[in-house]
């Protein structure tokens, strides 16, 4: 679960990134962060990661305060979550299956257990067979692939995906999406910063645009792959003039109150 | 950080110093001449404590008795010399066997000096227990009816001393200069290294590794480049220290029986210049990771 609550993040130059924001993401929810560039959209990301620090505010991220977080609990916030970057972050000198079992490595996880796990994972997003081969000898989306498959190697409880389609072609940049939905619907909470709008629409589910560090709008779209979510009380929902699909999210204190009932 | 981690790392660290091997070789490189020049400095000030110690033994003092003493008279003095309590040996020096030293710089004039044309007066040589008792032993040997005069030391004592001080001193300074080079050499080193590897390091971090774990595979690299540069130091030491001394040996003759035989000396040398080696490269690869992974931030390349 990820709880912000009246955040602000001023640079030290005197940027206002984010002005004020608060906003919950209930578990499995699949979210699209969208805004254009510079609104802020990076800064929220680096601020769930904890690679920035807020500079006012509350922030809850699965189970960790990150306003009180210590420096040596970093890496156990992280490892809660998966990231996928747009451009793929891969170790070029390390081929699939090492680029996977990587991430597996660095938390200190026995060699038997990675074996299993990786060829798993790899099979999930399409990748078996390809264990040997090297980043620079793959697509743009198989690339992207195994960025996917590194993130959910050790079954976070949250993806986050900075433009994750930004460097692939469309036809992979649907494939993409695709599994991020399947992934979605097993239970992980799937945060996608995105500037497609064609991707957003035809995938839905919770879509929160963020202004000039503000939030704009915080709306969901039902689509074949994300219905409503179940757990939100309708009557607290807004029709978003002209689609009937569209409706306003719940703030961050409803869905606190829903919680606690 | 799980032992489960362990292999992996140390792997990594051998990885590591592999994949910059030009630049691991350059650092090996110059370690060795710092570990060269602070383990010749280390040696020459063992062997002038040594040298020093061997002059300090050879405490032979020369206990010179009136001329006009008899030889039966000074043969007397002997045993009043051996009651006193600082004096460990103790040896009657007859006025023949003072002119026969001079036999043959004296050639022909030698024959003259004989009998009663021997310039010498009986002598006895003495070794004291304690050499710090100088003064006061000379004075108990000053009261002996018969003694004239004592050989004085005790300039000799104060000279060596005064070696001593200083050798120790710049031995000091020169370990200490070399040894804060060597580890900013080995800091800079790891430095490039990380720098090189910093792609690698922000995907760690982005996946949850601990600082602890990001440090150990430098770390290790680090140790191993001082290893290396320590054996290979201690290699060239060993060898270069019997022609070195024998050339010694040729200006200053003390030198030959007094310094260190290189068959005490090369087990020491190989493991201290080994650990020091390490104990640098571990130090230095610590003050860069550290000094790295202590950076609020900017952890994650371009976020």
């Amino acid at each position: 679960m990820i709880h912000l609550e009246n955040v602000s993040k001023v640079y030290p130059n005197g940027t206002e990134a984010l002005k004020n924001i608060s906003l919950s993401i209930q578990k499995g929810e699949f979210v699209f962060i969208v805004g254009s560039s510079g609104a802020g959209k990076s800064t929220f990301l680096k601020l769930l990661i904890h690679e920035e620090t807020a500079t006012f505010g509350k922030i809850q991220v699965n189970g960790h305060d990150l306003m009180k977080i210590k420096r040596r609990k970093v890496p156990y916030l992280r490892r809660t979550m998966g990231i996928v970057f747009q451009d793929f972050r891969l170790i070029d000198k390390m081929n699939v299956y090492d680029n996977v079992a990587f991430a597996m490595r660095v938390i200190g996880t026995p060699e038997k257990q990675i074996k299993k796990r990786v060829r798993e994972v790899l099979r999930l997003v399409g990748l078996h067979g390809k264990e040997k081969r090297r980043p620079n000898e793959l697509s743009g989306g198989e690339q992207q692939r195994v960025s996917l498959a590194r993130a959910l190697v050790n079954r976070p409880e949250t993806i986050i995906a900075d433009e994750p389609t930004g460097n692939i072609d469309p036809e992979r940049s649907h494939e993409i999406m695709k599994m991020l939905a399947d992934i979605n619907n097993s239970g992980t909470t799937v945060i996608i910063v995105t500037h497609e709008h064609d991707l957003v629409e035809e995938f839905g589910g919770r879509i929160i645009r963020i202004d000039d560090g503000e939030i704009a709008e915080d709306k969901y779209i039902s689509t074949k792959y994300h219905e409503l979510p179940v757990s939100i009380n309708t009557s607290n929902l807004v029709l978003d003039l002209g689609d009937d699909t569209t409706q306003q999210a719940p703030s961050a204190d409803t869905l606190g109150k829903e919680r606690n009932q | 950080m799980k032992l489960s981690s362990t292999g992996y790392l140390i792997k990594e660290g051998f990885k590591n110093v592999w994949n910059n091997r030009m630049m691991s070789l350059a650092s090996v490189a110059v370690l060795i001449s710092c570990l060269i020049i602070t383990g010749a400095a280390s040696l020459i000030s063992l062997n002038v404590s040594s040298l020093i110690a061997a002059v300090g033994d050879d405490n032979e003092l020369t206990v010179y008795l009136k001329y006009e003493l008899s030889d039966t008279d000074s043969v007397k003095i002997g045993p009043q010399l051996k009651k006193i309590d600082n004096i460990e040996q103790c040896r009657y020096y007859s006025k023949e066997e003072a002119i026969k030293q001079y036999k043959d710089t004296l050639g022909n004039v030698y024959e003259s000096m004989q009998g009663d044309g021997n310039p010498f007066g009986n002598a006895y040589k003495i070794r004291l227990t304690d050499l710090s008792k100088y003064k006061s032993t000379v004075k108990q040997i000053k009261q002996i009816d018969g003694v004239d005069s004592v050989s004085d030391r005790s300039e000799i004592a104060g000279k060596l001393t005064k070696l001593n001080y200083f050798v120790t001193l710049v031995g000091f300074w020169v370990v200490l200069v070399l040894g804060i080079v060597t580890l900013f050499i080995i800091s800079n080193t790891i430095k490039i290294t990380m720098y090189s590897r910093r792609f690698e390091i922000s995907i760690m971090k982005s996946v949850g590794a601990t600082n602890a774990f990001v440090r150990v595979p430098f770390v290790i690299e680090a140790m191993l480049i001082g290893l290396l540069a320590g054996l290979t130091a201690s290699g060239i030491l060993i060898a270069l220290y019997n022609p070195v001394k024998d050339a010694a040996s040729g200006i200053v003759n003390l030198i030959a029986n007094s310094t260190i035989p290189v068959e005490q000396l090369w087990l020491p040398i190989l493991v201290s210049m080994s650990v020091i080696g390490m104990i640098i490269g571990i130090l230095g690869g610590l003050i860069s990771i550290t000094k790295y992974l202590r950076k609020e931030g900017g952890e994650i390349l371009g976020w």
